[in-house]
C-alpha cells in the first residue's frame, strides 16, 4: 500500500508538474494569508502585516525548492527542467552554440569514424564459430610435408594451411580469365567451421592426387559469371588446363584467406613430388584447437612434434628449425600489424577530442564570466551549488550530445573516404561499419565529453561570490581563478597540439624519405602486363620459350614501343622464385642453413629495359638464353659484397641446389628494391642474382619446366591504353586461351609500394592539421578575452603614453608564453610517446631533432599570429572610450 | 536561557505533525500555531521545513489531503491522518517515550 501511494504521489508529482506547482503556490498563499490575518487581528495596519508576515516565512523560493526536493520526483524533474533550460540557452546564442558544437562535431566525429576502424578490425571477432579457438602457426615456415605431418599427428589441433595470393587461367570461354584463388587443404572449411551456400565443401582427402580436381566458388563469383544459378554445382570449368568440377559455393560474407579470393582448389599434396611436398613455397598454417584442448597444450605439442618433424625430411635441415615455433590467435595473425597503427590513429584523435573540448571549456569560461550575475541571482533565490553545477553540466552535456549527433553524421559520412584512404588491401575493410558497439562508443564519448568540458567551467561558476558579483553590478568580475584555468587549458591545448604535429612531422618526413629512395631502377614510362599461359602449356619443351620470344617480337614491333622485356616477377612485390644455392667459395656447413637467394628470371633485355645498372663486368646476350651453351648468372651489387668482398666476383660460380650444372658469374648489376620501397629484400633472402629465360632454374624435382607466369616490361612513348588494347589483340593472336591481366604503370607499383605508409600520414597530417587549428583558435580565444578584460588597463597605459607597438609587444608577449610553456610541454610528451610509432618510421628517429624543432617553431608561430589579431585590436583601443566604458 | 525557542531535534518534527493531526484535519499555518500555542511558544515550526515534511508525509501515505475552507473563511489545503498514518504515530510516539525515558534516566542517575 505505501509503496502504492508513494508511487502514485511520484507519477503525479511528475506528470501534473504544473498542476501540482500550482497547488503548491496555492497552498503556500494560503498560510501567508492566514499568517497576515493573524497579524491584522492583533491590530497591526496591513501593510505592516503583509510585510511581517513575509519576514517571517521566509525565501518561498527556496521553500519551494526543498518542498519539491522533499516530493522524491525532483531528480527527473530537474534534469528535464535543466534540459529545456539548456535548450533555451542554446537557441538564444547561435553564435556560440555553432562554434561549440562544430568544435565537438569534429573531435566526436573523428573518434567515431577511427573507432569504427578499430572495432571493425581489431576488437569485433573473426566471422567464424567460436573464433577464439582458431589458432595460427608462428616462428617458422611450412612448406606441404611439415604441414602434412602435423596435420597427421596433431591430437589438440584441426591442422589447416592454404597458400594464398595464387592465379588460375580460367579458359574454355570466350575470353580466358585470370581469377585470384587459393589452394586450400581440404579440411580447411571444416577447420574454420563455416559450410557452403550451395553444394558442398572439400571432403578429407580431396587434397589428395586423383581426387582434387574439384573446385568451390565464391558467392561473387557465382554471381557475376553464373547469375546464381543453382545447376552450376556438378558442371566443369576448365582452370590452369585441368578441367574442375563445381562442388559448392560459399556464402557471401566468407572472404577468407582475403577479399580478393573467388575461388578455392584443393591444394596438391603429393608425396611423390620431393620437391613440391618439401620444398615448394612457404604457406600459412592454421588450426582449430579440438574440443577441451587448450593453447599451452598444443604449443606443447607443437614442441614436442618438432623433432618428428624435421626427421621427416627427405634431406637434413638444420638443427634449429622450427625453434621459435609457436601459435597465436588467428585474429592477431591477420590484423596482427595493422593494429598498432590504428590505435595510434585512434590516440591522435582522441587528442585532437581533447583539444576540442579544452577550447569548448574555454569558450563556456568566458561565458560564465558574462553569465555570472545570472548565476549569482539564482543562488540568491536559493539554488544549491550542486544545483547550479547540475544545470550548466546538463548545458555542456547538451552541447556535446548536440556534437555528437553531428560528429555521427561527419563520421558516417566520412567513413567510406576513410576507408579509401586505407590501403586495399588492409585486412578487414570489409567488417567495418557503424554497429552497436560503435553507437555505444559515441554515446559514452557524447557523455563523457560533455563533463570533461563543462565540468571546470560549472566548478568555477558554482564557486561565485554572492556579494561581489551583485554589487559588481554586470561588471566583468570574473574570478582571477577562471583566468588561470583557462590559460592552463591553453598550454595543454599546445602541447597535446605539439605531439600531434611532432607525430604528423615524423611520419610525412619518412614518406617523403621513403617516396625517394632510389628503386634501383627507372620506373617512368615503363608499363608492366602479366601475359600467363597455363602451368600445364609449359610443361611441353620448347613451347613457353616460343610462345614468349614470338610475343615480344610482336611487340616490339609496335609503334612507340622502344624496348620489352619480360620477368619471372616485378621488383617492390618480391616476385622471383627463392631457391637455395651453393656459393662455391661459400659452402655451407653441415646443420646450418641452406643460401637462400632470390632468382629473378629476365629475358636479355630487361635490365636495359628498367635501366638497371651493369656495373661490372657483362649483361646477359642471346646467346645466355639457350641451355646449350655456358650457364651464366649476374648477381646484384649487394650480393657480391656479401660473398666476395673486396674481389672481382666475375668468373666465380654458384650453383642451384639439386641441379648439377654450375653457373659463372658474368657481370655485377645495381641494387633493386625487390620487396617494398623501405625493405630492399626480405630477411630470409641473402641475395638476388639474375638467370636468362632458358637457362631456368626450376625449384623442385628438376624438369626444366619454365614459369609460365611472367610479366612484360614495355618502355614506350604511347598512351598506355593504347598498348593494352593492342596488347591483348597480339596475345589472342597467338594463342586464344592466354590471358593478359595487371596491365598498369610501373610508377603505380612504386606509389602503391608506400600506400600504407602514405594512408597513416595523411590521416595523422589531417589530424594534427584540426588539432593546430584548434589551437590556433584557443590561443586566439584566450587572448582575445584578456584583452577585451584589459581594454581598461591598456586605455591607461596608452594615456600614460605608452606606444601602440608597447601595446602589441604586450599582448603578442602574453600570447607567446602560453605558447612557450605549451611548446615545452608537448616536446617533453612528445619525446616519450613518438617512441610508439617507431615502427611505423623510416629512416628518421623517432626523436628526429629537426622534426621536433621545426614542430616547435611552427606552434610558435601559429601562436604568435593567433595573438597578433587581437592585439591588433588592443593597439587601437582609444584611451578615452576605454577609460569612460568601465 | 536566552534564546525562547529551541531547535527541534531531528526526526521530532514528523512525530508532531502527525500527533497534531491526530485531533482532526488540519491545515499547514494552523498546524504551525498549534504546536507553538501547545508547546507554549517553546517550539516553533519554520516554514522551510513544515511543507517539505507535510509533502514527505503525504508521499509516504500518512496524511491526506483536501482542500477546504478554513476557521478564517479562506481557501487552505487540510492534511488528514490516513490509517497507516495513526499506526506510524503510535509507533513514533512508544519510540519516542523509549528514547526520552532512556535519556531522562540517564542524566538522573549520572
Amino acid at each position: 500500500m505505501k509503496f502504492i501511494s508513494d508511487l502514485n504521489f511520484r507519477i503525479r508529482a511528475l506528470f501534473q508538474r504544473k498542476a501540482v506547482e500550482v497547488d503548491l503556490d496555492d497552498e503556500l498563499r494560503s498560510h501567508l494569508e492566514h499568517e497576515v490575518d493573524k497579524r491584522v487581528r492583533a491590530g497591526a495596519p496591513s501593510e505592516a502585516a503583509i510585510r511581517g508576515a513575509r519576514a517571517a516565512f521566509g525565501g518561498v523560493e527556496r521553500i519551494k525548492e526543498e518542498t519539491r526536493e522533499s516530493r522524491g520526483v525532483n531528480f527527473i524533474e530537474n534534469l528535464a527542467q535543466d534540459v529545456r533550460y539548456g535548450l533555451r540557452m542554446v537557441v538564444k546564442n547561435p553564435g556560440f552554440t555553432a562554434v561549440a558544437v562544430l568544435t565537438l562535431a569534429l573531435g566526436i566525429g573523428a573518434n567515431t569514424a577511427v573507432f569504427s576502424l578499430v572495432n571493425g578490425v581489431v576488437l569485433r571477432p573473426l566471422p567464424f564459430p567460436e573464433p577464439d579457438h582458431m589458432v595460427a602457426m608462428t616462428g617458422g615456415e611450412y612448406t606441404k610435408g611439415p604441414f602434412s605431418f602435423l596435420r597427421a599427428q596433431s591430437r589438440t589441433m584441426d591442422v589447416a594451411a592454404y597458400a594464398d595470393e595464387a592465379e588460375f587461367n580460367w579458359t574454355g570461354i570466350d575470353r580466358p580469365l585470370r581469377i585470384a584463388g587459393a589452394s586450400v587443404s581440404a579440411n580447411y572449411f571444416s577447420a574454420l567451421g563455416v559450410a557452403a551456400e550451395e553444394g558442398r565443401v572439400f571432403q578429407q582427402g580431396e587434397d589428395q592426387p586423383g581426387t582434387d580436381r574439384v573446385v568451390i566458388l565464391s558467392h561473387a563469383l557465382w554471381d557475376h559469371r553464373f547469375g546464381r544459378a543453382t545447376n552450376v554445382i556438378g558442371s566443369r570449368i576448365m582452370l590452369e588446363g585441368i578441367s574442375r568440377e563445381i562442388i559448392g559455393v560459399m556464402p557471401a560474407e566468407f572472404r577468407f584467406p582475403s577479399t580478393k579470393a573467388e575461388l578455392w582448389v584443393p591444394l596438391h599434396l603429393d608425396p611423390k613430388d620431393i620437391g613440391d611436398f618439401w620444398y615448394s613455397s612457404y604457406m600459412p598454417v592454421i588450426a582449430r584447437l579440438r574440443p577441451g584442448a587448450t593453447i599451452g597444450q598444443a604449443q606443447a605439442e607443437l614442441a614436442a612434434l618438432r623433432k618428428p618433424m624435421l626427421a621427416q625430411f627427405p634431406y637434413p635441415l638444420p638443427a634449429d628449425s622450427w625453434q621459435k615455433a609457436g601459435l597465436t590467435s588467428l585474429q592477431e595473425r591477420i590484423v596482427g600489424d595493422e593494429r598498432v597503427k590504428l590505435l595510434i590513429l585512434l590516440g591522435a584523435v582522441g587528442l585532437l577530442l581533447l583539444i576540442a573540448c579544452a577550447n569548448v571549456a574555454n569558450l563556456l569560461l568566458v561565458r560564465a564570466a558574462t553569465r555570472l550575475r545570472e548565476v549569482a541571482v539564482r543562488t540568491a533565490l536559493g539554488a544549491g551549488r550542486w544545483r547550479i553545477m547540475r544545470q550548466l553540466i546538463t548545458e555542456s552535456v547538451l552541447l556535446s550530445v548536440l556534437g555528437g549527433a553531428v560528429g555521427m553524421g561527419v563520421a558516417i559520412y566520412g567513413l567510406p573516404a576513410l576507408k579509401s584512404l586505407l590501403p586495399a588491401d588492409s585486412p578487414r575493410l570489409a567488417d567495418v561499419t557503424v554497429d552497436g558497439r560503435v553507437l555505444l562508443f559515441v554515446a559514452l564519448l557524447m557523455v563523457a565529453t560533455g563533463i570533461v568540458f563543462g565540468a571546470a567551467p560549472a566548478l568555477g561558476a558554482s564557486r561565485v561570490d554572492l556579494t561581489n558579483s551583485l554589487k559588481a553590478g554586470g561588471q566583468r568580475g570574473v574570478a582571477g581563478g577562471n583566468h588561470r584555468l583557462s590559460k592552463s587549458l591553453v598550454v595543454g591545448e599546445v602541447a597535446i597540439s605539439v605531439v600531434l604535429v611532432i607525430g604528423a612531422g615524423l611520419l610525412v618526413k619518412s614518406l617523403w624519405l621513403l617516396s625517394n629512395v632510389d628503386p634501383g631502377f627507372r620506373r617512368e614510362t615503363i608499363l608492366t602486363a602479366r601475359v600467363t599461359p597455363d602451368e600445364t602449356f609449359c610443361e611441353v619443351s620448347g613451347r613457353c620459350q616460343t610462345f614468349y620470344s614470338d610475343l615480344l617480337g610482336r611487340v616490339r614491333a609496335l609503334p612507340g614501343v622502344t624496348e620489352v622485356a619480360a620477368v619471372n616477377g616485378l621488383p617492390l612485390g618480391g616476385g622471383g622464385e627463392v631457391l637455395p644455392v651453393d656459393i662455391e667459395a661459400h659452402p655451407t656447413r653441415p646443420g646450418a642453413h641452406n643460401h637462400l637467394l632470390l632468382e629473378k628470371l629476365v629475358t636479355t633485355d630487361y635490365l636495359s629495359t628498367m635501366g638497371i645498372p651493369i656495373l661490372k663486368g657483362r649483361g646477359l646476350n642471346d646467346l645466355d638464353a639457350s641451355a646449350h651453351s655456358q650457364w651464366v648468372v649476374l648477381v646484384s651489387k649487394s650480393t657480391a659484397e656479401l660473398y666476395w668482398p673486396g674481389i672481382d666476383p666475375v668468373g666465380e660460380r654458384i650453383k642451384v641446389k639439386f641441379q648439377d650444372q654450375w653457373r659463372t658469374v658474368v657481370g655485377v648489376v645495381g641494387d633493386v628494391r625487390e620487396s617494398t620501397m623501405a625493405v630492399p629484400l626480405e630477411s630470409y633472402l641473402e641475395g638476388v642474382f639474375y638467370v636468362a629465360y632458358g637457362q631456368q632454374a626450376v625449384q623442385g624435382s628438376g624438369t626444366e619446366t619454365p614459369p609460365a607466369e611472367m610479366t612484360l616490361v614495355m618502355r614506350s612513348s604511347q598512351e598506355n591504353s593504347q598498348i593494352g588494347a593492342e596488347l591483348h589483340g597480339i596475345v589472342a593472336g597467338i594463342n586464344h586461351d592466354v590471358p593478359v591481366t595487371h596491365i598498369e604503370p610501373l610508377q603505380g607499383r612504386v606509389i602503391e609500394s608506400v600506400a600504407g605508409p602514405r594512408s597513416t600520414a595523411l590521416l595523422f597530417s589531417f589530424f594534427s592539421a584540426l588539432a593546430l587549428a584548434l589551437g590556433g583558435v584557443g590561443i586566439y580565444g584566450v587572448i582575445s578575452y584578456s584583452v577585451e578584460q584589459r581594454t581598461r588597463e591598456i586605455g591607461i597605459r596608452m594615456a600614460l603614453g605608452a606606444r601602440p607597438g608597447t601595446i602589441l609587444r604586450l599582448i603578442v608577449g602574453q600570447g607567446a608564453k602560453l605558447a612557450v610553456g605549451g611548446i615545452l610541454v608537448g616536446v617533453v610528451s612528445a619525446l616519450a610517446l613518438t617512441r610508439l610509432m617507431a615502427g611505423l618510421l623510416y629512416g628518421v628517429g623517432a626523436t628526429d631533432s629537426l622534426t621536433f624543432f621545426g614542430v616547435a617553431l611552427l606552434l610558435f608561430l601559429v601562436a604568435i599570429a593567433a595573438s597578433y589579431i587581437p592585439a591588433r585590436r588592443a593597439m587601437r583601443v582609444d584611451p578615452m572610450t576605454a577609460l569612460r566604458t568601465e | 536561557m536566552t534564546n525562547r525557542n529551541i531547535e527541534l531535534p531531528q526526526g521530532t518534527l514528523d512525530l508532531l505533525i502527525l500527533r497534531t493531526l491526530a485531533a482532526g484535519p488540519q491545515h499547514g499555518w494552523a498546524i504551525s500555531e498549534r504546536v507553538q500555542e501547545i508547546s507554549s511558544d517553546v517550539l516553533r515550526i519554520q516554514q522551510g521545513s513544515l511543507y517539505p515534511a507535510l509533502h514527505r508525509l503525504e508521499r509516504r501515505g500518512w496524511v491526506k489531503p483536501r482542500w477546504g475552507t478554513s476557521e478564517n473563511n479562506r481557501r487552505a489545503k487540510f492534511y488528514e491522518l490516513t490509517r497507516s498514518g495513526r499506526r506510524q504515530l503510535e509507533l513514533e510516539k512508544s519510540m519516542w517515550r523509549k528514547l526520552t525515558t532512556a535519556v531522562a534516566q540517564i542524566l538522573d542517575t549520572i
